[in-house]
This record gives structure tokens, sequence and C-alpha cells, in this order.
């Protein structure tokens, strides 16, 4: 196994055995868990079964008395019809039902229905059901294709002309999809640059670098260590879009809004191009922290200033909502800290000019290229001065001239 | 003359405004120990970390191995630095196979050879622990163990014998010379002048950068017998005119003489002194205490050398 790997594969498992990981890990997934099970059960417990009533005085709904059973999740209540509003009347208060509507004689011209309950009015998704019936009795008399069309409603969707946005009224949750997804990739990029520090501090501290060069080149060593790292958060990735993916799959089951749920591939393809670079990015970052500081805790705290520069586009939500093509907005599309982020929040409120994508991968990745350039130069000073934290100075000068001393 | 393992010719380096090695060459040939001796900040770790390709040169020629540095070559060397450095939260064994793995052994291999060496460093029963719940000799031996497992041709060990109780000091001694026996060139940097005399047929002194010494142990005890005295008597020794050093060992004083004093300026001072009896005067071979002493602090070489 060449060496790089076998750093990957140490850095990769010192970090997953560890408890911390493993909390940190589980964590959100685990929460996402019980948040949605907590919604099930909400939605189970406020679902009453007891079926629907019908009094069909217009005498229309004939043609269909039965619809079909859901292709899956929980299935919808029972309509039953009566043949006199008396007898609903009366299933009602013996709670045999939890409500009826009246079709009334002149339902064709006046199109009002009435609905009678006790003291709650029966779910939305039972509601519809009565309406799905007497659309199917309405559409019966006309040809089978169209009669599916009219049943299914009014479905509008709205295009970019580019097609990468796209709207309709089912999928509007996917308007805040992208957001998650660029929310989850941050924590997880940013993590992984915590751990970067970690590990070179680690060696630092632990003193093993002069072993460490005397057995491979630093880009083995920082490359196995950045291989590692990466594949760290592929797995946290992994776990977590694992995790939505069953939740949403199985919450969708309860819970209607999350069928209309559609992964927004383009972006995601988009993120996949800009994560590499931003990982580097980052990593740069940290391993020159990591060589120039004495401990990790004194890294962390630096480290936690920068983390900002990578997360800022936060404190401009509002903005990506209400002006998402503002020049601010377009300004931390570009800068290479924050594209990011930027990308994944504005994606769902507008169209991102294809220039301002390839601007912003130019300029994200040649950074990243700067930034290992400069972690390596400093990397190779920082690591044998045991104990000692590197001044500005003596960084500028490692960078300018390469010098280790 | 055998090609040399290591060579290192007229190195130089400098950090910032400090010169830490000014003119540093020694050649060191297979199957021999060769000891580098020199004061604390003379640029001992330095020569070596520039002959292992850790630090850059400034100036000089270095040949390892029959040339320069490459990273095949950094299998065939096992390096024990002075900072000694292991991962200290993990544990022990595995410590040791990731250490064998970089220097390209296999984890089957590393695996099958690892438990004698625990056994013999007797570090067996505790190899599941994590290397900051041993001790600084336990560490200390862990650290030999990562320097030797994937038998290098070339090992480079800055004071192995540090921080070791005598029968661990015994036991290192031990292995060191097994190594030599088995072919291995080894190079050791140490204050311990006595193990520098029981292990290295050549050695070099570094002083303030500069190889101030470099030769056969044996060869340079010679060229600065003369340099000292033992005497048997009674009385005070100390601060006799041309004399650098003055200490007891076993009931006998041992004189280092001063650069240009020669042992009949010594008798002759001693001799015009009151209150001293000598029961035996005699030119003694000088240890290489001795002569570190003598060359660090006389700064100049034997008259008669």
């Amino acid at each position: 196994m060449p060496k790089l790997w076998v750093i990957a594969k140490h850095e990769y498992l010192k970090i997953t055995r560890k408890r911390s990981f493993l909390l940190g890990t589980l964590a959100m997934p685990l929460f996402f868990v019980a948040i949605m099970a907590f919604a099930i059960i909400m939605v189970i417990a406020s679902e009453d079964q007891r079926p629907i009533g019908y009094v069909d005085l217009a005498g229309m709904l004939t043609t269909v008395t039965q619809l079909p059973p859901e292709k899956s999740g929980p299935q919808p209540v029972e309509l039953q019809a009566f043949a006199a509003e008396a007898q609903a009347q009366a299933a009602l208060e013996a709670k045999q039902i939890q409500a009826y509507y009246v079709l009334p004689a002149d339902y064709l011209t006046s199109h009002k229905v009435q609905l009678i309950y006790w003291d709650k009015a029966p779910s939305s998704s039972a509601q519809r059901r009565f309406d799905d019936l007497v659309r199917a009795n309405l559409a019966a008399a006309l040809p089978k294709d169209i009669a599916q069309r009219a049943q299914s409603g009014v479905d509008l969707t709205a295009r970019s002309a580019d097609g990468q946005q796209e709207v309709s009224g089912e999928s509007a949750v996917n308007i805040i999809v992208p957001f998650f997804i660029g929310l989850f990739f941050s924590i997880v990029v940013l993590s992984s640059g915590t751990y970067m520090l970690e590990a070179v501090a680690d060696e630092k501290e632990n003193r093993t670098i002069e072993v460490m060069t005397t057995s491979l080149t630093p880009g083995q060593l920082i490359g196995g260590k950045a291989a590692g790292l990466m594949a760290v958060s592929l797995t946290q990735i992994g776990i977590l879009a694992f995790t939505i993916v069953l939740v949403v799959f199985v919450g969708a089951q309860f819970i209607e809004a999350l069928r209309a749920i559609r992964i927004p591939w383009s972006m995601f393809m988009t993120l996949a191009l800009f994560f590499l670079p931003t990982f580097a990015l980052i990593a740069g970052m940290m391993i020159t922290i990591g060589s120039m500081v004495t401990e990790t805790r004194q890294g962390q705290q630096i480290a936690g200033a920068l983390n900002m520069l990578f997360t800022v586009p936060f404190f401009f939500i509002i903005i990506f909502f209400s002006a998402p093509n503002s020049t601010l907005a377009t300004i931390l599309t570009i800068f290479p800290t924050t594209s990011f982020l930027t990308i994944a929040l504005r994606w769902s409120m507008t169209t991102i000019p294809q220039w301002e994508l390839i601007l912003a991968w130019i300029l994200v990745t040649a950074s990243a290229v700067a930034m290992i350039w400069v972690a390596s130069r400093v990397f190779r000073l920082g690591m044998l001065r045991y104990g000692q934290r590197l001044d500005l100075k003596t960084v500028l000068r490692a960078v300018r001239t390469g010098a280790e001393g | 003359m055998p090609t040399p393992t290591a060579m290192v010719s007229h190195l130089s380096k400098s950090f910032g405004s400090v010169r830490a090695v000014e003119d540093v060459s020694f050649e060191v040939f297979p199957g021999e120990i060769f000891g580098l001796l020199g004061p604390n900040g003379a640029g001992k770790t330095t020569s070596i970390r520039m002959l292992l390709d850790i630090f850059k040169a400034e100036h000089g020629e270095i040949s390892v191995l029959g040339g320069k540095m490459d990273e095949a070559k950094k299998n065939r060397i096992g390096y024990m630095p002075e900072e000694r450095g292991m991962y200290k939260d993990l544990k022990l064994e595995p410590t040791l196979i990731f250490l064998a793995r970089l220097k390209g052994l296999s984890e089957a291999e590393a695996k099958r050879r690892l438990p004698a060496w625990l056994k013999r460093l007797d570090l067996y029963d505790h190899r599941f622990k994590k290397v900051q719940e041993l001790s600084k000799g336990m560490q200390q031996k862990a650290q030999m163990i990562a320097t030797l497992l994937h038998e290098p041709d070339l090992i480079v060990i800055d004071e192995p014998f540090s921080g070791l109780d005598p029968i661990n000091t015994r036991l290192v001694e031990e292995i060191i010379r097994e190594q030599q026996a088995a072919g291995k060139t080894i190079i050791m940097s140490t204050h311990q002048m006595y193990q520098v005399e029981a292990l290295c047929s050549r050695i070099a002194l570094i002083d303030k950068g500069r190889t101030v010494l470099y030769g056969e142990v044996d060869q340079i005890k010679r060229n600065f017998a003369g340099n000292a005295v033992t005497i048997t008597g009674q009385g005070d020794f100390t601060n006799v005119p041309g004399v650098l050093d003055a200490r007891q060992v076993n009931g006998d004083w041992h004189l280092s003489l001063a650069p240009g004093a020669g042992p009949q300026d010594v008798f002759r001072a001693l001799a015009a002194r009151d209150g001293l009896k000598i029961e035996r005067f005699e030119i003694a071979e000088p240890s290489l205490d001795d002569i570190f002493i003598w060359v660090v602090q006389g700064k100049q070489e034997p008259s008669h050398a």
C-alpha cells in the first residue's frame, strides 16, 4: 500500500474511532430521526380513523362509489354513504363516523357542499378523499385520459429558461432543501478543517514529525492526512445523507408534504465541484495554523475565528431571500471562502449566472492551490520548532524565501 | 577504503542570524559504530537533520547510502531523534505497526516481527496500553523498536541511553552491538563518553558548528596521551597552573592539562606547592571525557599530536 494511503487509513481510523467523532457524527442524524418520529407520531395520533359519511341528495355519486386504495403510506379514511341526513346525523352522534358531507340537490349549479362534524374538523387528507370522490364522479362521463387529467387537478410548474430552477405548487418544500444541503455540507467541511488542524498540531505536540519526515515526503504526509480527513468528511456526509433519505422516505409515508421533495441534482453536482477546492482551502489554512502553534488548543481558537470567513453568508441570509442577485450576493459568491455556502443559500432563490459560478470556481481553486503552497512552506518550518510558536515575521519570511529558520 | 555509507562534507546551515553549523565533515563506513560528540548546541542534531534531509544544507555535500537521499533510501534508514516522538493517545502495538508500515514493511510482516522485539524489551505485556501510559524508559525502548523493526541498513540514534536505567542501558548497548555484528552502520550522537569509548570505533567531535576532532578513538587517545596525568597522593590537587580540570577517580586524582602545558610543568608546579604528598605520578591515557574537555575548553590541538 503506498505510504500516502497508509497515512490516510491511519488518520481515518484514528478519528472515526474517537468517541467524540461518533457522538458528533451521529448526533445530527439521530436528531432527524427523533424529529421525524415525533412528527409521524403526531400525525398518526391526530388522524381520526373513523369513516366520513356523505349524503348524496344530488344523486351524482353513483358511478364511482369507492376510490382505489393509496399505493403507499397509511390508508385514508373510509367514505360511507348514507341514504338520509338523519341516518348520518345518528351515526355522528353515536361517534361511528367523524363527520359527514351533504351534497345538496342543486350541487351542479351551486357547487357548494355542507360538512357537518362534532367538535373537530376532519384532517385535510380526509377531506381531500371526499373531494376526489366527487371529482371522480364528475369526470366519469369524460374520455378516460381526460378524466384522469381532470382528477389530478392543476399542476403548474415554473421553470427557469436554462432549466436550472423549477418551482411547482407541490414542490414548494424544495425551496428549503438546497438550504439544508448547503448547511450540512458546510458543517462537515468546517469540522473536517478542525480535524486537519488537530492532525497537524498533534504531530507537533507529539514530536513525531522527525520520524515522519525521515519516512515520507511532506506531500505524502499532508496528502495522506487530507485524503484520510476527506474520507472522514465523506463518511459524515454519507451517514447524514443516508439518514435524511431514510427519514424522508419513511416520513413521506405519513406526511404528505415530504412526498414532494426532490433532490436538486444540479445543485448537488455544482457543490460537489466546489467541495474539493473548498476542502483544500480550509485544509491549507488549518495546516498553516497547526504548524504555527505549539498546542492544538491554541490553534482551535484561531481556527474558530477563521471559520467565520466561511460561515459569514449565514449573516446575510435575509438578503439572499429578498435580493438574491444583489451585488453583495454576487461578491459573496465569488469570494473564495464564502462561495460554497453562498451558492447553496442562493440556489433555490435565483438562477446563479454561469459566469459567477465559473469565476467563483476558478478563484476558490486558485486560492486553494496558493494556500496549500503556503502551508507546505510553513509546515516544514513549523514542525521542527517544538514548543515554539512561529511569529508572523518568520512565517512571512518562510513563505517568501522557503527559509527553515 | 570502502564507499562510505554516509558522508557529509563542509556542511553549513543558519537559522535567521544564528549560524548553527559552520563547517562539519565526516564519513561513516559500513558496519561501524560512529560517535557524533559535542557540547549542547554544537550543531550535532542539525548536522544529523541535514544528513537525513530534514533540513536542507546551505552549503556542502551529503551522500547517504551511496548518493543523494531519495524515498527508497528512507526505508533503509532507522532514526531515533533526540526529541522522542510517539502518538501519545494511541496504543503501543498499532503505533509501532503504523511506523513500520511507513518504512515500507507490510502489516503482516510488521506483526510477525513485533512480538519478539516487544518481549525482548519487556514491553509485550504493555502492548495494548496507550503510549502516554508508559514510563519514559518504556517509551524510549518503544522508540528503539520503531527505529529497528524494519531492519534498516543505516541506524541514526540520538542520545539512545538517556532516560534508561543501568539494566536497560546494557540491553540497548547489547542491541547496538548486535546491529553492528549484523553489518548495519550506526551513527550515535551522545554525551555519554564512556558509552562512546565502549561502542564507537571512530568519532567526530563538533563544537560551535565545526568538526574539531575526527578519527579513530584509539588514535585520538594516543594523540592526546600526555595531556593528562594520574596522581596518587594526599592534599588538594585543584587549581594547579597548567591544569584544565582536576577530578578524583577511585581515590586517585586525574588532571587534564591545559594546551601548551606538559606533565613536567605540572609536576614542577605540584612540587612547589606546600601540603601535598605525591605517592605516584604517571602520564595517563586520556579518556574521551578528558579529550572532550580539552578540545572544547582548550580550543587547540594538542601540541604534540
